[in-house]
């Protein structure tokens, strides 16, 4: 009984100690980008990258490898994020423009990933 | 399997598709991709704690790909199901040791085993580590759902008739 009692509470703990952690990692995805370097990723490989500051206005359409689906990816006035998406779920629609570091743009079905590139003289 | 048995495992896996179904039309609490507020988990956690593990395993099985037909995503499957076997494997290792009045401690723990999962799935199938960021505030908001959903599980333990562990209604 006290072994079970123990493990209880490790399993408590355990718990408890990952919610605060991921709580406290949170926070950094309300901090604001310092970066406008912006990289497209598809499949794990960059297929474009755009400076958000010297960027104009523009609809870019990423088809998805097997032609099933796309993302529509619109840039305006310096700022960037999915217009439209042929998949049900939308979440990428809803995340809005891309604003933070540790929060990239992800669609998860078309496997597309919109983000901040470090910048180091690219 | 009894047909009595049969039945009553379909009934749950009927339920947890009608939660799972609700759920998709509900507009979305928070746009990080993979959270969602798991009402079909409650079915889950009630039968980890009053089906044998297998039966739990096919009522979670029938669960996951028929709700990846229903939502029209099945290119969604994948990550689903890396999230539902991680967190039942937990949850199945985890109702040995505790009691009934911490039902809630199983799931908020299955949450997180969930996003863990997907979050896995996600980074192996794009071949990045990127989706890896959204794991702290997944674990957050699912851990915080999770509590609700295993709490709602819990009183159904509680009440859902004097049955045993074996599910014998009556």
């Amino acid at each position: 009984m006290a072994a079970v009692k123990a493990k209880r509470m490790a399993v408590t703990a355990a718990a408890g100690a990952v919610f605060a952690v991921s709580l406290v990692l949170s926070v950094r995805f309300f901090r604001k980008s310092p970066h406008t370097l912006v990289e497209i990723v598809q499949d794990g490989t960059v297929i474009r990258t755009v400076d958000l500051s010297a960027a104009p206005d523009e609809t870019i359409r990423i088809e998805r490898r097997d032609g099933q689906s796309y993302n529509l990816v619109r840039i305006e006035n310096g700022e960037i994020f999915v217009q439209e998406a042929g998949c049900p779920d939308q979440t990428c629609v809803h995340m809005g423009k891309l604003h933070s570091d540790a929060l990239p743009i992800i669609c998860v079905p078309n496997r597309l990933i919109i983000r901040f590139a470090e910048e180091d003289g690219t | 399997m009894s047909t009595r048995r049969t039945v009553t495992l379909a009934v749950l896996t009927g339920l947890a598709l009608i939660l799972f179904v609700l759920e998709l039309r509900l507009p979305n609490l928070l746009p990080v991709p993979g959270f969602k507020l798991g009402l079909a988990n409650i079915v889950t956690v009630y039968a980890v704690f009053r089906f044998s593990p297998k039966e739990t395993a096919l009522i979670v099985t029938a669960r996951v790909l028929l709700g990846a037909m229903f939502s029209g995503n099945p290119s969604a499957l994948i990550y689903s199901a890396a999230g539902a076997f991680c967190c039942l494997a937990g949850m199945i290792a985890l109702r040995k040791i505790l009691p009934a009045e911490r039902i809630w401690l199983c799931s908020v723990i299955g949450a997180m085993l969930h996003n863990t999962g997907q979050t896995a799935a996600a980074c192996a199938v794009m071949r990045s580590a990127a989706p890896a960021v959204y794991l702290p505030v997944l674990l957050a908001a699912g851990m915080t759902a999770g509590l609700f959903t295993g709490l709602t599980a819990q009183f159904l333990v509680k009440r859902a008739g004097a049955g045993n562990r074996n599910g014998r209604f009556g």
